[in-house]
């Protein structure tokens, strides 16, 4: 889908991207992590041209983004950034029918999209259509943000830091969004972000950047297994790496259909195998009662078998 | 409740009161060229009036609530929360008129008691006590609403009593009238000529400022090398910009007759308008800059990244961010103008202005109010007009419903 | 949502039509005759009457009557700005030099040397002039002129050289001017010290009158016009001249010679008009503008019509 053949990008001399070689597929949730400096936002944006590159090449299906209409270009991506960027003298919807505005929708399919982005962003567009950006929280606002830079069914989805300046809880109920809604449309979705969690959280892989230069392309689950170098190690968080790990694993594979004795604990059957250790050591338990969305019982979950790699020793 | 003062009909009242007892609310002249003798306000009150005094010093002491002196605009207060600045109103709208009446009144009769050439003009008391009213009045309706535009139609129904009586005829002896009188159709002439030396001052100055700050927001040596200039521009005299054009644009008549015949001449409205477009330059460049400088950077970004022009982002998103910014320094730009274009008579762009000059030069005092009055009036009202617009471009209050948070982001942004 | 471009194309259309109209509202057709005036009353009089007098005829007439002093309006009429100015045979002394002339004390032969000279020299034509001599006079306050005796110029010189106070209000034309003050000077001895002056902007006599009237900054004489009309209304009297220190000064249009060859019914249309102006006629006119205060148009047109010049 997007292409990076041997992206350079040099400000007074010094390289902010260096000979990038990225192929990014159609579908994909693609993650730019590392440290300041190392030239994550400046890849991301290289894409949409709102930074030029200086040397390589990128390519949109296969096609040179140079050899694009600049606007045209734009108008096929989404882009969301940390600070939402909304046009105060706008409603929601208006800010929202942006782009659908500029490439001359008919105002049903228009008024539909934004009602449909809305609710998919468990906003209630009778409340929220004709409400101003100032009348929103920070999570509500970054929410028509995302909803703004999706409204024209873009086949790419560029985020820059789209959750930096939120508050943990807000963070964390977006990011599930997001994932939902990746799931849902199978955009590609290409993502800048500091924040290891929530890399590993989103992303179907992530690249890890330093001074520019790739350290590591991989999956969640290959970056924490097999960590190209010390850095890499550092970055993801040499301490925590088992518990990263166990949060990539679900419960499903390890839990066996014989219910738990009464009085057990209960955690729900899509949780990762971070939350069952969680829950084990909290309530000082072996055994975990899992249930359902609907709260029932489905079976059980013994501690033996989350800290044995075998199989599971009851059926 | 709680016994204060108000401290600005308190004031008002005091100055009013001194004024009213030591000024000439008139003057009798036997001709038009001469000042005339003073008469004064108890000249022409029977005695008892002193005693309508009184009303007005029990508001001044009235019992009132506990300071909140701007109203929400979801507070509940009915009239009775409200009495204090209503009846104030009533109060200067009846001593405006009232006063009106007194001095027409007392002209008329003067018209058979003097000779035919006598004159009676409206005297220091009476300016002082109207405008003192006009202060009073402003004040309390600072009180009851805090719409601009509900703020202006209450200051016009004060003035409307006033109005009507004018409109009635009474005070037709006035010297200001008769002046009026005897050259309606001249004064109608330069009222219409006034404004439009203004419009087809303002028009091509806007014109002008919009891409200049477009420019000078971009480019920033730009802007440091216009802003000097337009400062130099303003502090030039008004008249000697007039007259520096004269010369320039005479020779450009000979020289290319069709400007001659388009109008253009070194004496009217060309060297007039030119000179006024280069002192608005400076206001509007100013504040349009300003507001562009104030448009989010984030919101720019946005804009740029989701596919809209140069154009698209100035015309939809900058300019109308913008405007809360730049409509102030319109509304500077314009009053001034209204203001300067009164010079404009010295260099044949008549006006009212020639009015004015007029009144000067044959030493005929009202000819020169005649003049000088209705550009007042015009600048009051095109301000008026203007804060409305303003008030417009605001974003509007809080709805129903809002999370709490936005509400408290609100608490300390609007201001009247 | 009306797209950007008719937008900006309606925006431009609305701005250039604004534009348009008003540049239109000035501009000139078919070459109109330019009338134009100095800003003193008579002046603006004398303006108005021939601007209405060539309407009534039916030639259009561009109206620029109050333009500016007399420097200004005669330099427009030789520059061409303007086609049509009411001036005063005695200010030929000046504008064409020659003042020693005595002709000039004289009304007819200050008209016919004026005539000659003008249209030899610059090609202006110096139409029928009026019965009238708007000559620059000192008018002094009633009762100082009663308490010191003051009739003549001569009186006055010896007045203001004693111990009287004195202070005349005049403008600087007329201390400047080698025909204003400095006449009556050389004739009478006329000294006047600087405190014993004040020096008003602009001709028109109506400031100064006004000044010496209401004894501003202690002045009790003022610099007036023979025609002037409010002198007798304010309690003042306009001190003699009978050594004639002054030239005449009777009104008269002048016009530029290719003009009149193009319109040569200006001549007709004028003369009898100016013919019925004499001294007296103007100062009531006059005194209809200043203490009355009726718009100078309107007491020209009234005049006209109730000499039956134009319906």
């Amino acid at each position: 889908m997007i292409e990076f053949q041997n992206i350079g990008k040099s400000y007074d001399g010094v390289m902010a991207v260096d000979n990038l070689n990225l192929h990014i597929a159609q579908g994909e949730l693609v993650v730019f992590i590392g440290p300041s400096g190392s030239g994550k936002s400046t890849a991301l944006k290289m894409i949409n041209r709102m930074i030029d590159h200086d040397r390589g090449h990128i390519l949109l299906e296969g096609r040179e983004i140079d050899s694009f209409d600049v606007r045209e270009l734009r108008r096929r991506m989404g882009y969301a950034i940390q600070s939402v960027g909304l046009f105060p003298h706008w409603t929601v919807a208006r800010n929202i029918a942006t782009v659908p505005q500029l490439l001359g929708w008919p105002r049903e399919r228009i008024h539909q999209r934004v009602c449909e982005l809305l609710t998919l962003f468990g906003m209630a567009p009778a409340q929220f259509l004709q409400r101003l950006p100032h009348q929103l929280s920070g999570g509500q606002q970054q929410r028509v943000g995302v909803a703004r830079a999706l409204a024209a069914d873009p086949a790419v989805l560029l985020m820059d830091e789209p959750f930096g300046a939120l508050d943990p809880v807000t963070r964390a109920t977006l990011q599930l969004e997001l994932k939902r809604v990746h799931q849902s449309s199978g955009k590609t979705i290409v993502l800048v972000t500091h924040d290891i969690d929530e890399a590993l959280l989103l992303a179907d892989r992530i690249v890890l950047l330093n001074h520019g230069q790739v350290v590591q392309v991989a999956t969640p689950l290959a970056l924490l297994s097999n960590p190209a170098d010390d850095f890499v190690l550092d970055f993801v968080g040499r301490a925590d790496l088992g518990i990263k790990l166990l949060s990539l694993k679900p419960v499903a594979p390890l839990v066996c259909r014989a219910p738990a004795p009464p009085g057990s604990p209960t955690l729900a059957n899509t949780a990762s195998l971070r939350e069952a250790v969680a829950t084990l050591a909290v309530h000082g338990a072996s055994v975990l009662s899992i249930v359902n969305l609907q709260q029932e019982v489905v079976g059980s979950l013994h501690a033996a078998d989350v800290f044995s790699p075998a199989t599971p020793s009851h059926g | 409740m709680r016994w204060q003062a108000h401290p600005v009909l308190a004031v008002c009242t005091t100055l009013g009161l001194w004024a009213a007892w030591a000024l000439p609310v008139a003057r009798l002249a036997p001709n038009r060229l001469l000042s005339g003798e003073p008469v004064f306000l108890s000249a022409l009150l029977p005695g008892w009036a002193g005693w309508m005094v009184l009303p007005l010093i029990v508001l001044v002491f009235s019992p009132t609530q506990a300071p909140a002196p701007i109203p929400t605009v979801s507070a509940p207060g009915g009239l009775m929360d409200r009495w204090h600045p209503v009846t104030t109103l009533l109060l200067m709208a009846a001593l405006l008129a009232g006063l009106f009446w007194l001095v027409g009144r007392y002209a008329q009769q003067v018209t058979f008691t003097e000779s035919r050439l006598a004159r009676t003009s409206l005297g220091a008391g009476f300016w002082s006590l109207l405008a003192l009213a006009w202060l009073a009045s402003l004040d309390a309706v600072q009180h009851l609403t805090r719409s601009a535009v509900l703020r202006h139609a209450l200051m016009g129904g004060v003035a409307l009593p006033f109005v009507t009586l004018l409109m009635l005829g009474v005070g037709h002896d006035l010297s200001i009238l008769k002046e009026y009188a005897n050259r309606d159709d001249v004064f109608w002439t330069a009222v219409r000529r006034h404004l439009q030396i203004v419009a087809v001052a303002t028009l091509p100055s806007v014109l002008l400022a919009l891409p200049l700050a477009w420019a000078c927001s971009r480019f920033t040596r730009l802007r440091q090398a216009v802003f000097p200039l337009l400062n130099i521009i303003q502090t030039i005299p008004s008249i000697a910009l007039f007259g520096l054009f004269m010369a320039p644009l005479a020779w450009l008549a000979l020289r290319f007759p069709a400007l001659s015949q388009a109008g253009i001449s070194g004496v009217g409205l060309a060297p007039a308008v030119l000179a006024l477009v280069l002192y608005s330059l400076l206001p509007i460049t100013r504040s349009a800059l300003a507001g562009l400088d104030q448009v989010p950077e984030a919101t720019q970004t946005a804009a740029r990244a989701m596919g809209m022009s140069a154009g698209q982002i100035f015309w939809r998103v900058e300019l109308p961010l913008a405007l809360p910014v730049l409509l102030p320094g319109l509304r500077t730009a314009v009053v001034q103008t209204i203001g300067l274009a009164a010079v404009t008579a010295l260099v044949g762009a008549g006006g009212l202005g020639s009015l004015m000059f007029d009144g000067l030069f044959s030493a005929a005092n009202d000819l020169v109010l005649l003049g000088v009055l209705p550009i007042v009036l015009l600048a009051m009202l095109v301000d008026a007009l203007f804060k409305a617009a303003i008030s417009f471009t605001r974003p509007a209050t809080v709805l129903d419903g809002a999370p709490p948070v936005a509400q408290l982001a609100d608490a300390g942004r609007y201001t009247a | 949502m009306m797209s950007t471009w008719r937008r900006n194309f309606l925006l431009a259309a609305g701005v250039t039509v604004l534009l348009g109209s008003s540049w239109m509202a000035q501009a000139q057709t078919a070459a109109p005759l330019r009338v134009g005036s100095k800003i003193d009353t008579e002046g603006k009089l004398l303006g108005n009457l021939i601007v209405l007098a060539l309407e009534a005829q039916g030639l259009k007439v561009d109206n620029k009557v109050s333009l500016g002093n007399t420097k200004v309006v005669r330099t427009a009429l030789v520059a061409g700005e303007i086609d049509i100015y009411p001036e005063y045979t005695g200010n030929g002394a000046f504008m064409l030099g020659d003042e020693g002339n005595k002709a000039w004390k004289d009304l007819r032969a200050g008209y016919e040397l004026v005539k000659k000279l003008d249209l030899e020299r610059n090609h202006i034509v110096w139409l029928e002039p009026a019965n009238a001599n708007n000559t620059w006079a000192i008018a002094v306050r009633k009762d100082v002129a009663s308490a010191n005796q003051l009739r003549t110029l001569d009186d006055l010189a010896k007045f203001a050289a004693g111990a009287g106070p004195f202070k005349l209000a005049a403008s600087a034309e007329f201390m400047e001017r080698p025909d204003g003050l400095p006449a009556f000077t050389a004739a009478y001895g006329l000294k006047l010290r600087p405190d014993q002056t004040l020096v008003l902007a602009g001709g028109d006599t109506a400031a100064t009158l006004r000044a010496a009237a209401e004894k501003t900054s202690g002045v009790n004489a003022a610099m007036a016009y023979g025609t002037d009309g409010p002198v007798a209304a304010l309690s003042l009297v306009i001190m003699q001249d009978p050594k004639g220190a002054q030239p005449v000064y009777a009104p008269a249009p002048l016009v530029r010679e290719d003009v009149l060859k193009r319109h040569p019914v200006i001549a007709t249309v004028l003369a009898p008009i100016f013919k019925s102006l004499d001294t007296e006629t103007l100062q009531q006119l006059n005194a209809r503008i200043q203490l009355e205060g009726i718009d100078a148009r309107k007491v020209a047109g009234d005049y006209l019509r109730s000499k039956g010049f134009i319906k």
